[in-house]
């Protein structure tokens, strides 16, 4: 075997059933887009069947039960399991060779959050063959979505199946900040970095603040509805509006969420398509960037009609409107892009064109419904439907599809018809404005959303009857997709190298894409490298460049300086593996057995998947044999690197952020609650339970912490005997606190169902107590480790970030019992 | 009649103008979007002045900009005088039910007692009134288009909004918020009456149900009485005073049935009281079907009987 | 990659099939002779039945909404050989059965709703349009 067909060798997938232990972006993300696409077909025959319904007055077509079932599993399909996970997809499939790398940094995290989104995906739609799909809407607001009024599973399939694909988004986001930041092309700085990296930066660090609130909010609903903990019922002093703060702290966050990887692909083939890089890069950079901040201020203005102050309606509605600008500002830059081009009208330009329109119109109405007194009147109608849909099939769908039918020769090899393509978009393009753009009267003439009909004295059936025949065309539209889609793999032109004249680096080689990218990974130093030296594409091919024979020997790709781009490290990549899709199964087990109440299954399940996820981290650590190796164009580097410059010291950095998101969505329903309940803490419940003993553990988790950090230091300086000897210290530390913490809380607040106050105390504690517990763990796991000479000063990732942990998990615990045990006594001492 | 197109009060009037106002201006934005994208495919010159960043600049900061501030301007100062007031000709509590309307006219009667009655909510016309929202089980949102936006009714909260009919009138309005299966069949009328009409209404509905005179309609009273009906339902004067239902001490002299699902009339409360499962499935009402068809037509004589 | 027609063709060709849809409106029936209604008009008859709210019992044809169980379903109505399974279904027993159906057959449970009796013939004259 030559050198050079090695590269060919380590990246091939396995045949046979081991298919399924592929972790390469290359397989992943394509799988990502293709189940993703599926569940948009499932959810579009949803919408057609809503839209059967609604097509004349008074229809009995569907009864209510199965009308609510349809809208809430178009909605949470089209949010959770088509437009989060395509996006996910797409930046799994492109991004690392569009940045000049080999693979995202964990491959099999990337498959890990494949097999939970479709598993999740799944479990879902399953809940129609039980005649139990959830049927509460899907923003699921209590008390309508709590056991009193929705007794069946419906409500748990939603909670439990939404919690696994909310994992599979968090794992991708991980995934693609560490991959933007870590594994670019050589020499390609920040600023040289394609648009759509930036776009999926700012998406995958929204997700990392966004979804975790809902995950927060997700396991005290399904707390409620279990075990009747009284977060939202108000006879308790709980608050059906928390879950709406919470919900919207992550619903509006998605909907740009949404919006910007969108925006990322109109960004990227624009200018391909009119041949000229993007007017204003650097304020396109800035509108994603202010885009991302700003969308986490708006959340209320889903809230105008709960009877909150004016001053707060107004604050929010000012930044609602401010959105608008950053998106002003991208509009016209597009246009600005496009501005005295002459370009041929390709079915990607015409998903583009189409877009800019549907978008446009979607953000005009969307700064009228940020104006308070006008959103009272279309909240929750027919408007508001118009409305989203605009923004999000003209934000979503459009420039979806236009990436299908432009990336597509990377998948295939070959062009899908333009013939077709054409009819496609202006079937999409008519029937949405045709099914959408009459419902903005519907709603204003007094058709509220979520109805399963409507009576004939309310005079909307034709507007109503319009939008149905204009639903259909575009599920003619998408049927003309699907058939060419399958016909083109077949008889659709060869693509060859490079079909559309692109300048990012995804189309350097040859089409299809090689499952290890392209053979050799060039230096790059700026926006569009195929554009600027037009011979790079061969060059590339001829293999001329860094690593065009796997340095170590296996998969591999390089790691570069977050902001300069200088090569740094290679990562020894892991191989295919059964170790992902097992751990998700092993979750999806437990989740089954949450959700038929059988406790052995959530047993069986949670030991398989701690198991699973000891061997996974076990195998993390990994250090190869050579210390250096050459990975050509005369470049020695490390195989190793420690932390905090290590991938995985950044990976782990990146989950702890969504952790902070997490606590800090806790504990804003804890201040929450305290300035919405009369009384804080109430009347007749115990306040803060005993103090002395909650000092005394917070002292003995500090005095771990030190232990911790102690080991750490002696290792690096040679005395592992030490560390091997102190971290099992460390451990018992940690179970103390837990201890005394339960102690504490069993004594003052022992039956937390009876009132919000002893709830929200245990659910801060409890974070905490799990959070610790984990750390006991990985302290256990590093005294083993440490034992069989595994964690050495050489090899330190594991006890690095073991501390890294610790030192947060500290943190989160000082903050949770300050809160719980001495905050409430400023407040009476007050 | 539903409709914010049609106002029929000065909340509904002002955001109608606004509606129209934003329309305009936003169709002519939509204009010059679609304008400059064919100018910029089909005449435009890549060098011209307008083209780069000066059209970012003053058509993506600088227009939006202008207009936004315009529009909050006017948005806060709608926001703010909207709603609110303390001089008001009468006070209202709505209760939202799953999937009715309980209305009452707090201390309304003669003898300082409530005056409850169900999804129909009578006003005094060109007077503001004053409405408190409030629900026993799950979110419901308040709604009559022709007047106000609307407000949500939340367990543990009480809302108050001040709305106004300008003129005497029927508007229709529906629960916005979704509430279980029956959310699309959640109505209720709001009758705006001048202030005399209104006056004596309160007087008639202060009333109790009376003796009634036809044994006919004795017979249909009676029959209702022996059904239970009163575990639900209260009818002042008898025996029935259940809280569970709607209130059906003047139920004849509404103008719809079922919260807004049938016009009233002895046929169709023959047919609900028979069947209103087939009408509104999943309502909270059994079907009683084990009359026979002259005590059923006895019973809803007799309830239409009570105005 | 070329595509011969214009990017106009396609949404051109899909107005035309719109509008062939359109063309697809529904059509009157004929009523046979005996069973005309003198000085009936079928289109108040048709709003009258949704102002008394008939549909509360009855699933009627053309009344949206009329989704009742209590009594029988009324298509095809005009075939019917007895009304209420006792009267025979002419123009002129219809009629006097709607003024008040207890009158004719005293235990049914349909009551007399308060027709006028221009509305009772109009009613009439929409019942036998179902076919």
């Amino acid at each position: 075997m030559s050198k050079r067909d090695l590269l060919t060798e380590v990246w091939r997938r396995p045949a046979g059933i081991r298919a399924l232990t592929e972790v390469n972006n290359v397989y992943v993300g394509r799988y990502f887009i293709a189940t993703a696409f599926t569940f948009f077909i499932f959810a579009g025959i949803l919408a057609l069947l809503i839209r059967l319904q609604l097509a004349v007055p008074d229809n009995d077509l569907l009864d209510p039960v199965a009308y609510n079932q349809i809208f809430t599993m178009h909605g949470t399909a089209m949010m959770f399991l088509v437009a989060v996970p395509i996006m996910e997809g797409f930046a799994v499939y492109l991004l690392p060779q569009m940045l000049g790398a080999r693979d995202l940094p964990f491959p099999r995290l990337s498959a890990f959050g494949y097999w939970c989104y479709v598993l999740g995906g799944i479990l879902l739609f399953s809940s129609f063959l039980f005649g139990a799909a959830p049927l509460d809407g899907w923003f699921m607001y209590p008390p309508l979505s709590l056991s009193q009024f929705s007794p069946g599973v419906n409500a748990d399939f939603w909670l439990l199946g939404i919690t696994f694909v909310e994992i599979s988004a968090l794992t991708a986001a991980v995934e693609i900040i560490v991959g933007v930041m870590k594994t670019r092309a050589p020499h390609m700085r920040l600023q040289d970095m394609p648009i759509f990296g930036w776009y999926m930066l700012v998406t995958a660090l929204m997700i990392i603040f966004a979804f975790p609130p809902l995950l927060v909010g997700d396991a005290m609903l399904e707390g409620e509805r279990a075990f009747g903990f009284p977060f939202f019922d108000a006879a308790r002093g709980g608050d059906p509006v928390m879950w709406q703060h919470l919900f919207w702290i992550f619903g509006h966050p998605e909907v740009y969420i949404i919006f910007l990887p969108a925006a990322g692909i109109v960004s990227t083939i624009l200018p391909v398509m009119v041949g000229r890089p993007l007017v204003a890069h650097n304020l396109f950079i800035l509108s994603a960037v202010s885009t991302g901040f700003i969308s986490f201020g708006l959340w209320v203005h889903h809230m105008f009609t709960v009877g909150i102050p004016h001053l707060s309606l107004n604050f929010f509605s000012a930044a609602s409107m401010a959105v608008a600008i950053p998106s002003g500002i991208q509009v016209f830059g597009w246009i600005a892009t496009l501005w005295g081009t002459r370009p041929k009208m390709t079915t990607p330009l015409l998903f583009i064109l189409g877009f800019l329109f549907i978008f446009s119109f979607g953000g005009l109405t969307g700064v009228m419904v940020a104006s308070v007194p006008f959103d009272w009147q279309v909240h929750d109608t027919q408007f508001v439907v118009a409305h989203f849909h605009y923004v999000l099939v003209g934000g979503m769908i459009f420039p979806v599809f236009a990436a299908l039918y432009y990336w597509m020769p990377l998948h295939s090899g070959r062009m899908m018809s333009e013939r077709v393509g054409k009819w496609v978009f202006w079937l999409k393009f008519i029937g949405f404005n045709l099914t959408f753009g009459p419902l903005h009267f519907a709603g204003l003439l007094g058709m509220p959303r979520r109805v399963y009909l409507h009576p004939e004295e309310l005079g909307l059936g034709p507007i109503n009857f319009v939008s149905t025949i204009g639903a259909f065309m575009m599920g003619v539209a998408a049927l003309l997709f699907i058939i060419d889609l399958i016909r083109h793999h077949r008889h659709g032109p060869i693509a060859g190298s490079n079909p559309w004249n692109a300048g990012s680096l995804e189309w350097a080689g040859t089409t299809p894409m090689a499952p290890s990218g392209s053979t050799s990974l060039p230096p790059v130093q700026c926006r569009y490298p195929l554009w600027e030296d037009r011979s790079l594409n061969d060059r590339v091919q001829a293999g001329e460049f860094y690593m065009a024979i796997p340095a170590t020997g296996g998969r591999e790709t390089m790691r570069t300086g977050s902001i300069s781009g200088e090569p740094e490290q290679v990562i020894v990549l892991p191989g295919p593996t059964w170790i992902p899709l097992a751990a998700a199964i092993s979750v999806a087990f437990m989740i089954v057995g949450g959700l038929l109440y059988e406790g052995w299954m959530i047993l069986v399940g949670g030991v398989v998947t701690l198991s699973l996820l000891v061997r996974w981290s076990w195998s993390t650590d990994y250090r190869h044999p050579e210390e250096i190796v050459n990975v050509g164009m005369n470049t020695r580097l490390p195989t190793y690197g420690s932390a905090p410059d290590s991938h995985a010291w950044w990976g782990l950095a990146t989950a702890l952020l969504a952790d902070l998101a997490a606590y800090g969505g806790l504990l804003f329903c804890y201040f929450y609650m305290w300035t919405v309940a009369p009384e804080w803490p109430p009347e007749g419940i115990e306040a803060t339970g005993e103090r002395l003993p909650v000092a005394i553990a917070a002292a003995i988790l500090i005095l771990g912490s030190v232990i911790v950090q102690g080991s750490v230091i002696a290792l690096r300086r040679g005395h592992a005997w030490i560390a091997k000897l102190a971290m099992p210290l460390a451990a018992l530390a940690g179970l103390a606190w837990i201890g005394l913490e339960l102690g504490v809380a069993l004594d003052a607040w022992p039956e937390p169902q009876a009132h919000n106050y002893p709830t929200m105390a245990w659910a801060v504690l409890a974070y905490n107590m799990l959070h610790v517990l984990v750390a006991v763990l990985m302290a256990l796991v590093v005294t083993l480790r440490l034992w069989l000479g595994l964690v050495t000063p050489e090899r330190s990732i594991m006890i690095d970030n073991t501390a890294l942990f610790w030192h947060t998990t500290l943190a989160f615990a000082l903050v949770g019992v300050g809160v719980v045990h001495f905050y409430p006594l400023m407040l009476q001492g007050g | 009649m539903q409709s914010a197109l049609h106002p029929a009060g000065p909340e509904a009037a002002e955001v109608a103008n606004l509606w129209w106002a934003m329309f305009v201006g936003s169709i002519l934005i939509m204009i010059l979007v679609v304008g400059m994208i064919a100018w910029g495919l089909l005449r435009a010159r890549g060098d011209e002045k307008l083209a780069g960043k000066t059209m970012i600049y003053l058509f993506g900061i600088g227009l939006p900009l202008v207009t936004l501030t315009a529009l909050i301007y006017f948005s806060v100062d709608l926001t703010t005088r909207s709603r609110s007031g303390d001089t008001v000709a009468a006070t209202i509590e709505v209760v939202g039910k799953r999937w009715w309307w309980e209305v009452r006219y707090p201390g309304a009667a003669p003898d300082g007692s409530d005056i409850i009655t169900a999804n129909e909510i009578r006003i005094p016309a060109g007077q503001p009134v004053e409405i408190y929202l409030s629900t026993t089980d799950v979110i419901h949102s308040f709604w009559v288009p022709a007047i106000a936006g609307k407000l949500d009714m939340i367990p543990g909260r009480l809302n108050r909004m001040v709305i106004q009919a300008d003129e005497p009138g029927e508007y229709r309005g529906q629960c916005a918020e979704f509430c279980g299966e029956q959310h699309a069949l959640m109505a209720f009328m709001l009758v705006a009456q001048p202030p005399e009409e209104y006056a004596a209404w309160l007087e008639a509905q202060a009333r109790p149900a009376p003796e009634p005179e036809d044994p006919f309609l004795a017979r249909g009273r009676d029959a209702f009485l022996d059904a239970g009906c009163g575990t639900c339902h209260r009818v002042r004067g008898t025996t029935a005073d259940g809280v569970l239902g709607p209130d059906l001490t003047h139920v004849g002299s509404r103008l719809t049935i079922g919260a807004g699902t049938l016009p009233n009339g002895i046929g169709p409360l023959a047919g609900w009281i028979a069947d209103s499962q087939s009408i509104k499935p999943r309502n909270l009402m059994p079907n009683f079907n084990n009359f026979d068809g002259e005590t059923l037509r006895a019973i809803a004589a007799w309830l239409e009987s009570l105005e | 990659m070329d595509h011969p027609l214009s990017p106009l063709a396609a949404p051109a060709a899909m107005l035309v099939a719109l509008s062939c849809l359109a063309l697809l409106t529904g059509c009157e029936s004929e009523v046979p002779d005996h069973l005309m209604v003198p000085g009936g008009d079928v289109r108040a008859g048709r709003e009258a039945i949704r102002d008394y709210g008939c549909g509360a019992c009855h699933v009627i044809p053309g009344i949206r909404g009329a989704r009742g169980a209590v009594g029988p379903p009324l298509e095809g109505f005009s075939h019917r050989a007895y009304i209420a399974g006792q009267i025979p279904n002419r123009p002129e027993e219809l009629i006097q059965w709607l003024a008040d159906p207890p009158a004719m057959i005293p235990g049914t449970a349909m009551p007399g709703v308060g027709l006028t009796p221009q509305q009772k013939r109009d009613v009439a004259a929409y019942l036998y349009t179902l076919r």
